[in-house]
């Protein structure tokens, strides 16, 4: 069905969720005119936070958990779960373990798949977040993909970065002292119901002063809620904070960088896969490429 | 790319065809949303909005078919959604009847082959001019 600008732009304006639903499938589809959309309407800064952490940690969980605690905030969820470099499809699952907040008018929980894009998230994450600032929410809560290491993307898009760990969880530690050690801004030791999760602790915190590093541990158990209102309270401390401080300004400066960056990949991607190469060497492939792009300015 | 939301809805907890087709789908390149069971009308039709999905599979085993579909078409119709719904489940000749009149697109009983959802799926999108 379609759905025209003024449709849309009027529907998100009177917080009509359909109305942004589609809002969100055109950053999915046609960032162009997602861009155009958005410069459309008015944002509010929302705190963007990032979860992350190795498959089956608990990420999902521990959303759920948070928005239990959060009925009186406006919160938006954005749930990435991979694609099948080979079949395309994908398996969104992450939204079973918060269906029971389906219903909730405050929440708004959206599954993105990763369609190819690096890092763990989605290609349309810039385009998502601004989008739901349009939509007025006082936080944005984004799952990563969950692979691990290579998840460190999420560190150009949210203003807050926490890293989940379990005891369950293996080679933990081992993961830890590679990527997201850089990126977190919060540790959470997650399914704290489990005993061995006190060695876990003690074993981060070895770590965290080995690096010389500052950064809050919480304990959480995301089943029952436990240590959930302390998260809570950090983060929105955090927010106040970095807002007061100028650093989310700054990050948000950076951001756009990185928007940036990520639309001119796209575009450069676009040019690759129409380019002749098959009699070009690598100087001559380089030289089209900006030929082609110097002809779209 | 086919955007379909699978949902399992009614008091039994067996969702093992649900998965089976959510699986099915996702390898046949579309991208799935499972939401697991006991979904309630309510719950169902308002994932459908908010993750603008295609098209709707509801898988149903507990025999609430006839509450449950009419249920879930009238707050689809409220909230003015079109989506098309497809319907697994053990389903008597004469309800499926009925279901169709209602609007729904198709009905697949118990062992159909996944693929024949899949090419039902797939079919109503290339033939529908959406
Ligand atoms: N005991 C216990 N189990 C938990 C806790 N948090 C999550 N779980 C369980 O851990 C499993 C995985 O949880 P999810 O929330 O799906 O984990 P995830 O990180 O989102 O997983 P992926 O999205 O697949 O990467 C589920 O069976 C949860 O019920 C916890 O604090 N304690
Ligand atoms: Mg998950």
């Amino acid at each position: 069905m379609q759905v025209s600008d003024s449709q849309i732009l009027d529907g998100v304006r009177a917080g009509d969720r359909k109305s942004f639903a589609k809002l969100l499938s055109i950053c999915e589809d046609d960032s162009v005119r997602a861009n155009h959309l958005i410069s459309n309407l008015e944002k509010r800064t929302a705190h963007v936070v990032g979860i992350t952490g190795s498959p089956g940690v608990g990420k999902s969980s521990i959303i759920n958990a948070i928005l239990d605690k959060s009925i009186d905030k406006k919160i938006g969820v954005i749930a990435i779960d991979p694609s099948s470099p080979f079949t395309g499809g994908s398996l969104l699952g992450d939204r079973i373990r918060m269906q029971s907040h389906a219903t909730s008018k405050n929440f708004f929980i959206r599954s993105f798949a990763s369609r190819g894009a690096l890092g763990g998230l989605s290609p349309s994450i810039f385009e998502t977040c601004d989008a739901f600032e349009t939509f007025k929410v006082d936080a944005v809560f984004i799952e990563t993909v969950g692979v691990g290491q290579s998840d460190v993307e999420i560190v150009n898009v949210a203003d807050t970065v926490v890293v989940l760990i379990s005891p369950d969880g293996g080679d933990e530690v081992q993961m830890m002292k590679a990527g997201l050690m850089e990126i977190a801004d919060f540790f959470v030791i997650n399914k704290a119901d489990n005993p061995i999760s006190k060695g876990l602790l003690s074993k981060l915190r070895n770590i965290l002063e080995m690096w010389k590093k500052d950064v809050p541990i919480f304990l959480t158990n995301s089943i029952t809620g436990e240590g959930i209102e302390n998260l809570i309270k950090a983060l929105d401390k955090r927010f106040s904070s970095i807002l007061e401080s100028g650093m989310l300004a700054q990050k948000r400066q950076k951001r756009v960088t990185s928007h940036a960056q990520s639309i001119l990949r796209k575009k450069i991607d676009d040019i690759l896969q129409n380019v002749k190469t098959d009699q070009l060497d690598l100087e001559e492939i380089q030289k089209e490429v900006m030929k082609e792009i110097c002809g779209n300015l | 790319m086919i955007k379909v939301l699978i949902a399992k809805p009614g008091l039994d907890g067996h969702d093992r065809g649900a998965k089976i087709i959510a699986r099915a789908l996702r390898d046949a390149g579309m991208e799935v949303i499972y939401t697991g069971i006991r979904q309630t009308p309510d719950q169902i039709v308002q994932t459908a909005i908010d993750e603008d999905v295609d098209a709707i599979g509801i898988s149903i085993l507990s025999g609430a078919h006839m509450k449950l579909i009419p249920r879930i078409l009238e707050l689809l119709k409220e909230n003015n959604s079109n989506v098309p719904i497809f319907v697994g489940g053990i389903i008597s000749e004469e309800d499926a009847d009925k279901m169709k009149k209602m609007g729904i697109i198709e009905i697949y009983g118990p062992g159909t082959p996944t693929s024949v959802v899949i090419e039902g799926i797939k079919g109503y999108f290339e033939h529908a001019s959406v």
